[in-house]
């Protein structure tokens, strides 16, 4: 079976400056990808592309097999988009947004009510019927705007950090949302600042740097090329100490904003890992599981792109 | 669908959509009946008080119809709406959609038809009362509105597009371009007491030509054949407003990518 999605050898540049570097990436149907990477790395282009709100400089991008550089709205109509910006028009109540854009999409008559019903209740908007879109939270308007993106049914999904501008209690409203499309068969390409997200929500993610795909796995892949089963991070005064302990006990140790983090050989309690610390005074300490932030760090590094290994 | 279909359903999609939210945004619908009728209102004061110039307030009825309602409504709103799709973000989304450029211009051409016929309506019966009359055919005027409405639209796409990026530029846009084309269309002066440079510029300016058509018609009951080289004018205005309008459009995308 063909892929959903497959991107070859993207080029893009903005003046001086070279965004996308040769980026490839694959997403098989039904999946869920997540696209990760600092600010300014051109997460967002690469979707623009897709979208075709940008056109490449050189490069391939195929929809269930077939190329789609050239402008096309047939393609267009094949594709959801939801951006961080609900982008919905403030005067309208939700089911009339909804219903514009299933007609821009060319959801036929017949169909249409029974469309926007659909996700109005999928999406629990029903209660809003009678509530002007500007009026509503920014977390429920971003549920909205994911109704209006999913109205034709589009074979791919494409979110550009769907939950960076909601609060902490509608992005996890959010992700439940998104875990739904996923289990239902939905092909998702999805950008994302949080981690966490990627985390519960990708089959598989792609870290990007240098404006192409530095690493790309399913989560529990990336996480085991980390060399260790759990992390302690460490705040010290006295960091060489606490740093040539954990080097002689054969821990691998990594600094990222000033704090220390130790890879240990398997899950130890913190008092286990204070013990082995042994006279390094550290101020604060705390024991976790690996997670994708800790391999995102590992494998791309901070902020800089460069990790600082020790 | 058939794409003809389709693009006839997205252009009532957009003229619907437009309507919807003029209606809830009732401020703005009471500027676009207020200020024309205070300007109607204004001359016919001054026609009544005037009595050589009563002649004159058939052919003033036309020209606050097409310099001023219809100016403000169909090019100032046209400016206005595309400032506010970018405001939004909901142009990205509509950028994004399978929309074409050409049902997105028809669709505000049909909206903006829509206001411009209840103005012609409110004017006129204010006209009316205060003594003005219209003598020439109702389908020659109404053509005449439409294609006037067309350029109009074609002229606040391009506005829009080009200067006005945010609401607060609209009125900068409107002012420093739309009104100089206002006085060179002989909305505040006839042409004649213009500089000869002014006169041959204004022949190029669609809102004399709209202006002249619409006083021909509304005050001296001309008919087609007086009224050829403006209608002529304003048929190659409206070719050049749709490409104007299609290529803003398109440009309107280059310029989302720079945000």
């Amino acid at each position: 079976m063909t892929a959903a999605l497959r991107i070859d050898g993207l080029y893009k540049r903005f003046g001086e400056r070279q965004v996308l570097n040769g980026f490839s990436l694959q997403v098989e149907r039904g999946e869920v990808v997540g696209l990760l990477g600092p600010n300014g790395c051109g997460k967002s282009t690469v979707l623009n592309i897709i979208c075709q709100l940008l056109q490449a400089d050189a490069g391939q991008v195929q929809l269930m097999g077939q190329p789609i550089m050239e402008k096309s709205t047939h393609v267009r109509a094949r594709i959801g988009y939801c951006a961080q910006e609900s982008g919905l028009y403030p005067d309208l109540f939700p089911q009339e947004n909804i219903q514009f854009f299933a007609r821009l999409y060319g959801v036929p008559a017949a169909q249409r009510s029974a469309r926007v019903a659909e996700v109005m209740e999928r999406f629990s908007l029903v209660p809003y019927m009678a509530t002007r879109t500007g009026l509503l939270s920014g977390g429920w308007q971003q549920r909205l705007s994911l109704a209006v993106a999913l109205v034709h049914r589009p074979e791919l999904l494409v979110l550009d950090e769907p939950t960076v501008a909601v609060d902490v209690q509608a992005r996890m409203d959010l992700w439940r949302l998104i875990e739904g499309l996923r289990d239902s068969g939905t092909t998702i390409l999805l950008t994302s600042h949080h981690l966490a997200e990627a985390q519960r929500l990708c089959n598989r993610v792609a870290l990007m740097r240098d404006g192409k795909v530095a690493v790309e796995g399913s989560v529990p892949e990336l996480i085991s090329r980390v060399p260790g089963q759990a992390v302690a991070k460490i705040q010290s005064e006295d960091k060489q100490a606490v740093i040539q302990r954990a080097s002689d006990l054969g821990w691998p140790v990594r600094q990222h904003a000033g704090k220390i983090s130790l890879f240990l050989p398997h899950h130890l309690s913190l008092r286990e890992v204070v013990d082995a610390l042994d006279g390094a005074k550290a101020s604060a300490v705390s024991v976790d599981p690996v997670t994708l932030e800790d391999a995102y760090l590992e494998l791309v590094g901070d902020s800089t792109g460069v990790p600082k290994i020790l | 669908m058939s794409p003809s279909g389709l693009l006839l359903d997205q252009t009532l999609a957009v003229s619907q959509r437009l309507l919807l939210e003029q209606w809830r945004q009732r401020r703005g619908l009471i500027f676009w009946v207020v200020f024309p009728a205070a300007m109607m209102l204004l001359f016919g004061l001054v026609y009544a008080h005037n009595a050589n110039m009563r002649a004159g307030l058939d052919a003033a009825a036309a020209g606050i119809l097409m310099g001023a309602a219809l100016f403000f409504s169909c090019l100032g709103g046209t400016v206005s709406i595309i400032a506010a799709e970018r405001e939004r973000r909901t142009l990205r989304r509509l950028l994004a959609s399978p929309l074409h450029p050409a049902a997105y211009f028809l669709g505000v051409v049909l909206a903006q038809m829509a206001l411009a016929a209840a103005q012609v309506l409110m004017l006129y019966s204010i006209a009316w009362f205060i003594g003005a009359r219209y003598h020439g055919s109702l389908l020659l005027g109404g053509l005449i509105l439409l294609l006037s409405v067309f350029v109009y639209v074609g002229m606040g796409f391009f506005l829009g597009a080009h200067f006005a990026r945010r609401s607060e530029e609209v009125v900068v846009a409107l002012s420093a371009i739309g009104v100089p084309l206002l006085v060179l269309g002989g909305t505040f002066f006839p042409l004649e007491i213009m500089p000869a440079a002014m006169q041959t510029a204004a022949q190029l300016n669609p809102m004399l030509h709209m202006n002249q058509a619409f006083k021909g018609v509304a005050a001296y009951n001309f008919g087609i054949a007086e009224l050829r080289f403006e209608l002529t004018f304003l048929f190659v205005f409206c070719a050049i407003s749709l490409a104007l309008g299609l290529k803003s459009y398109r440009y309107l995308l280059l310029a989302d990518q720079k945000i």
